[in-house]
């Protein structure tokens, strides 16, 4: 040890980004989340707590009463009025911003599709945990049960991820008319102090430019009736309009991301791709924060890789495509699922199948792990690795016994 | 990169600590940091645990620290309780909050250092002794152990505390430098912190195989399904609800120490004989209070909020005529002492049957040929018929105290034969006006005793006008009495109805039964004889509050009147008769009093205090109670417990529904000329069992189902015994229960509960 201590030389091995415009704070992810939708000059947030949410909309709830934040905050009655008071708001030309959490978002599912297609953009952070059995802790069964709703879903790895995501979210939100949910881990982010650059409100102000003007967004002088009757032969009107834009989400992901990046200094895109290349013998395919521990796994198995899907809905198959193009097709893929959709696989496997279907022939191993907030130590994601080595399965659930 | 984990118990704001500690690091150079705490629902009190990562570069683990490189426990009591040191990483430290000696820990940890935190956060004033709040203490001690600059951690502690920045940052710096086992800083804690190295681990084959999939066998059935057994959700409470039984301002004003509460929830299950135990346990007269008795219990019970109180009067009188005839028991003589009791009015006879039941041989020596002092010859037989009177004293006699009559005695007359004597002789010689002619005044008291007991009217004929002067019980008995006589009786009080001395309800009736009362008007002079008095006459105005708080009245100038009537009776209050003391003058007191003779002699009744007969049967009670201390040196104390009553407030008024109260019928529309028939009817057993369901069981449960019924988690039962019972494996403390029950019937505290 002493030896160890002698020959310590760490300055030249730290890597310590700082970024011009910012000021570096501790904070945790809910906070991050809002901080972000004042960055993002928010004009009107509902509200409703719940567990692990609540934070975010109480922080809110502070910087409006400062007078921080010039935003109209209403209290409501339940997560179904919330979305519908977010809904009434973004049809007047407000920008949008709320935050909910498992039970909150399957009771407001309803106004999540009406939302989606009556095509108004806004930001949305959910803290993710499942339903029932009841359960208050990290999972991100809620957020994937939504993914049929229409709503662009992006997963954040750390805090500054979200505070970073929401700001490009509002892009991609107002480019496109599409509501987009940012997704936090339970209590591993929102509860988690850690290391937060936040951009100063100019740098802010540039990126993101006042939300513009739609012909259709109603006066509040001059009241009309929305949401009648649409008859069969419109209907799919509708629907085509909507599947254009939302084809076009994953390039504006990436376009935003690298914009992003020359503006803030941190570079994003709709999939990130970690020691994918000729030595590569296996790819563990995550979302949200079990990303940082695999991150750090990796580094002692120099032949394992890590795609990172930030973007999850509409799925960014061209880029997952790309990240992996130099794979030969017998590199064994796994699926690490923090989450349980009711069905034979996982919805990150179900996704990939999907992508690769006619493309790739890779064979995808599933591991469920980490449900109802069970921690994913790195030990987890070595048994994963090593079950996928030595004896895969089509499915396997890790550390439920 | 280093990790750090603590302990701590909930409530000591330790992950708020953490929080401070990643701040600090970030402010001591370009550290990546990581804090959050096992993510939980922890009670106050509940062992907690947060975790820091400090690192050169990027941290890339996102959970739990299971081998921490520093272990700290905030509080020392964990030691015994969770494995703290679990996981503790090879060449690792541990920073304990203790005073005792390193040596005590040395055997067990290589690597171990102490700082008196919580003696130094409390000589800061941080946090109390059964809750010190030492994080920024141990901050210090941690800066210390890594080699860091305690100034900068003063300055973010001082920002980030709730309170008192100024005594946190000292708090650190005193730690800083109090830490035993260190010379100099941990080289250890301070290579782990720098290193950038990606550490090596190697995990044996066996653990990576067994992937932890689940034994299928094992989750056929979901157990959630079930009641949520796993899921014992009491560990989340903080606040205990618990069913506790309170006092009842009916029991609680009752002078005589009856359990109102009780009999009147027995009476209501039809259990007459229990309830009427109840009464008898500390009152002989149910029959004599149920009618004579102001109601104190009524008086304070809570449902004069609602609509009208419980009718409890009516209920002791039923249970007194019920019972009044049956035999009760009689106890064995136990103690060689003799007690003499003079007087045998509500006081002595109380007193002595309760030193009789208690084992003493008793005799209580009465002057009138009958016992019953007051009861007997003071109150009209239209008040209280003396069947009633003359059945529960029999009932006395039975249970064993001897009752002599036509027999006045001075203590003195008795201290060969007797070890002590109970003086409660009453008050029954009427006071002076001080007035010219007083002579000529014929005494409302004696006038009673001569009416009731010898049948001498003193000369009053039909039509005579009388002019009773006082305001008090005697006033209107007299009155009552006159009217019956055939006289025109007019009532003279100095004062107004307002400061009446005399039972507010017989007020009452005496005016509907023809009484007339003239207030502020007092005499100054009489003159006249035989059936033709003069009384001179001054109106009187009210002043300022005397000593007993009423208004006292003067005067008015000028406003002398006489009235002519054929009798004047007054009735302006009473004092006792000194011959039982030799006409010695002693200061009387309730309990034992210093009578200059060879027997200790105790005081009780109408002498002592009181004035109304419930008063008297309560100060029999004390005396007994302090007779018996004084010969089995027991401890006895005057003073009285003042325990907390359920007032209006604690009531959930919502809950009862307003039912009028069934009155007893009172006789107004007779001819009372030579009626001396009792007034005042008693209820049925139907009526008895219907009022008493009025009762709204102040601060005791009945069984009304509301906590059951409002309970969330639905840990709230029925046990084997028909009682309502918080299953506290399920509780977790909301207080819903508490603030539902009707009737203040449960508390909401701190402690933790365990049911027998």
């Amino acid at each position: 040890m002493t030896e160890k201590i002698k020959e310590m030389k760490t300055e030249e091995k730290v890597s310590f980004n700082t970024y011009p415009r910012h000021e570096q704070r501790i904070m945790k992810g809910n906070f991050a989340a809002s901080e972000a939708a004042k960055l993002c000059r928010i004009g009107f947030i509902p509200a409703y707590p719940i567990t692990p949410q609540t934070t975010i909309v109480e922080d809110l709830s502070d910087k409006v009463g400062r007078g921080e934040l010039d935003a109209e905050y209403v209290n409501m009655d339940s997560e179904h009025s919330v979305f519908a008071a977010a809904m009434g708001a973004a049809l007047t030309g407000e920008r949008v911003f709320t935050a909910t959490a498992g039970q909150g978002l399957f009771y407001a599912h309803e106004v999540l599709h009406a939302i989606a297609h009556y095509r108004l953009p806004m930001v949305v952070c959910n803290v993710g945990r499942p339903s029932i059995p009841w359960n208050i802790w990290s999972d991100q069964t809620d957020s994937l049960a939504q993914r049929d709703t229409g709503w662009v879903q992006f997963y954040g790895e750390s805090s500054q991820e979200v505070l970073d995501t929401v700001i490009q979210a509002y892009i991609i939100a107002e480019t496109l008319d599409l509501p987009v949910f940012v997704v936090l881990d339970a209590f591993y982010q929102s509860h988690t102090s850690e290391n937060v650059w936040v951009p100063d409100q100019s740098l802010v102000d540039e990126f993101l430019p006042p939300k513009k003007s739609k012909p259709y967004e109603i006066d509040v002088t001059n009241p009309k009736a929305v949401g009648g009757l649409v008859q069969p032969e419109h209907y799919g009107k509708f629907n085509y309009e909507y599947w254009v834009d939302l084809l076009k989400v994953e390039d504006l992901a990436n376009e935003v991301g690298e914009k992003f990046g020359k503006h803030f200094g941190r570079d994003y895109r709709a999939v990130e791709a970690v020691n994918i290349g000729p030595q590569t013998k296996m790819v563990l395919v995550t979302i949200s924060s079990i990303t940082t521990t695999a991150r750090g796994v990796i580094r002692n198995h120099p032949d394992v890789g890590l795609l990172k899907l930030r973007l999850f809905h509409p799925f960014p198959k061209n880029s997952v495509l790309e990240a992996v193009k130099d794979l030969s097709n017998d590199v064994p893929f796994v699926t690490i699922e923090r989450n349980f959709v009711g069905d034979k696989v996982g919805a990150i496997k179900q996704e990939m199948e999907r992508a690769f279907y006619r493309e790739r022939s890779n064979p995808i191993y599933d591991a469920f792990t980490g449900h109802g907030g069970k921690d994913v130590p790195p030990v987890t994601i070595e048994k994963i690795i090593y079950r996928i080595k030595n004896n895969p399965k089509d499915v396997t659930w890790i550390d439920v016994e | 990169m280093l990790e750090i984990r603590g302990h701590a118990r909930g409530g000591q704001g330790m992950v708020t600590a953490f929080e401070i500690l990643a701040k600090i690091f970030s402010q001591l150079g370009d550290y990546h940091v990581q804090s959050f705490p096992a993510f939980g629902v922890e009670r106050t009190g509940a062992p907690i645990q947060a975790f820091l990562r400090v690192a050169k570069g990027e941290i890339l683990n996102r959970s739990n620290v299971y081998n921490p490189h520093l272990i700290v426990v905030f509080d020392e009591s964990l030691l015994e309780q969770v494995p703290v040191f679990d996981g503790l990483r090879e060449g690792g430290s541990v920073l304990l909050n203790t005073e005792r000696p390193l040596e005590n820990f040395k055997k067990e940890l290589e690597s171990v250092f102490t700082v008196p935190a919580t003696k130094i956060s409390l000589e800061k004033g941080l946090g109390s002794k059964s809750l010190p709040i030492v994080n920024a203490a141990m901050i210090g001690a941690i800066m210390k152990l890594i080699d860091a600059d305690i100034d900068i951690a003063k300055i973010v502690v001082g920002k980030n505390v709730p309170v008192k920045p100024e005594a946190n940052a000292e708090a650190s710096e005193i730690a800083f430098n109090s830490i035993v086992g260190l010379d100099k800083s941990d080289l250890k804690l301070h290579y782990f912190l720098n290193t950038t190295e990606i550490e090596k681990v190697d995990i044996d084959e066996n653990i990576l195989k067994a992937v932890g999939e689940p034994e299928i066998e094992k989750y056929k059935e979901p157990y959630w399904f079930q009641p949520m057994s796993l899921n014992k959700t009491g560990n989340w409470r903080v606040l205990t609800p618990e069913y506790e039984t309170k006092i009842a301002p009916c029991s609680s004003n009752c002078p005589a120490g009856t359990d109102v509460r009780e009999f009147i929830k027995l009476s209501g299950e039809g259990k007459f004989e229990e309830a009427v135990e109840v009464i008898y346990k500390h009152n002989p007269f149910p029959a004599v209070c149920g009618r004579v008795c102001p109601h104190f219990c009524e008086e304070a019970c809570n449902r004069n909020d609602l609509d009208e109180g419980v009718n409890i009067g009516a209920v002791e009188r039923f249970l007194g005529d019920r019972f009044k005839n049956t035999t009760p028991k009689k106890s064995s003589i136990q103690y060689e002492e003799k007690i003499a009791v003079i007087g045998g009015g509500p006081a002595g006879l109380t007193a002595a049957l309760q030193l009789r039941r208690r084992g003493y041989d008793v005799t209580v020596f009465e002057a009138a040929p009958l016992a019953g002092g007051m009861m007997r010859t003071g109150i009209p037989k239209f008040r209280l018929p003396d069947e009633a009177l003359d059945d529960e004293i029999k009932r006395i006699e039975e249970e064993g105290v001897k009752i002599i009559t036509n027999k006045r005695v001075k203590v003195k007359d008795l201290e060969n034969e007797f070890s002590a004597a109970i003086v409660s002789v009453g008050s029954h010689i009427g006071s002076k006006m001080n007035i010219a002619n007083e002579d000529l005044l014929l005494d409302g008291i004696k006038f009673l005793y001569d009416f009731k007991l010898n049948g001498n009217n003193h000369g009053i004929e039909k039509g005579d006008t009388v002019a009773i002067i006082g305001g008090g019980n005697t006033a209107i008995d007299v009155a009552r009495t006159a009217l019956r006589l055939g006289a025109v009786p007019t009532i003279y009080y100095r004062r107004t109805s307002n400061e009446m001395p005399a039972i507010a309800h017989e007020v009452d009736e005496a005016i509907a039964e023809g009484v007339k009362i003239e207030f502020l008007t007092t005499p100054v002079a009489l003159t006249g004889s035989d059936n033709e008095f003069t009384l001179s006459m001054i109106k009187m105005k009210l002043g300022e509050p005397d000593e007993s708080g009423r208004r006292k009245p003067v005067p008015v100038e000028d406003s002398e009147y006489t009235i002519n009537v054929n009798k004047v009776i007054a009735a302006i209050g009473q004092r006792f008769d000194e011959f039982v003391f030799d006409g010695n003058k002693i200061p009387v007191e309730q309990g034992k009093i210093d009578a200059d003779t060879n027997i200790p002699v105790f005081c009780a009744g109408d002498m002592a205090w009181g004035g109304t007969v419930t008063e008297a049967i309560g100060s029999g009670n004390k005396v007994s109670d302090e007779v018996h201390a004084f010969f089995r040196s027991l401890p006895y104390s005057h003073e009285e417990n003042h325990p907390t009553v359920v007032m209006p407030v604690d009531i959930n008024f919502t809950y009862y529904m307003p039912t009028p109260r069934i009155n007893n019928v009172v006789k107004h529309d007779i001819d009372f000329y030579g009626n001396f028939e009792e007034v005042v009817d008693g209820l049925k057993e139907e009526e008895i069992v219907k009022e008493t369901s009025r009762c709204m069981h102040c601060g005791e449960c009945f069984s009304c189902g509301n906590c059951y019924n409002y309970c969330p988690d639905a840990a709230i039962h029925l046990d084997d015994d028909g009682r309502l019972r918080i299953d506290y494996d399920y509780c977790k403390g909301c207080g819903i229960c508490v603030q539902e029950c009707p009737c203040s019937a449960m508390t909401f505290n701190l402690k933790e509960v365990v049911y027998d």
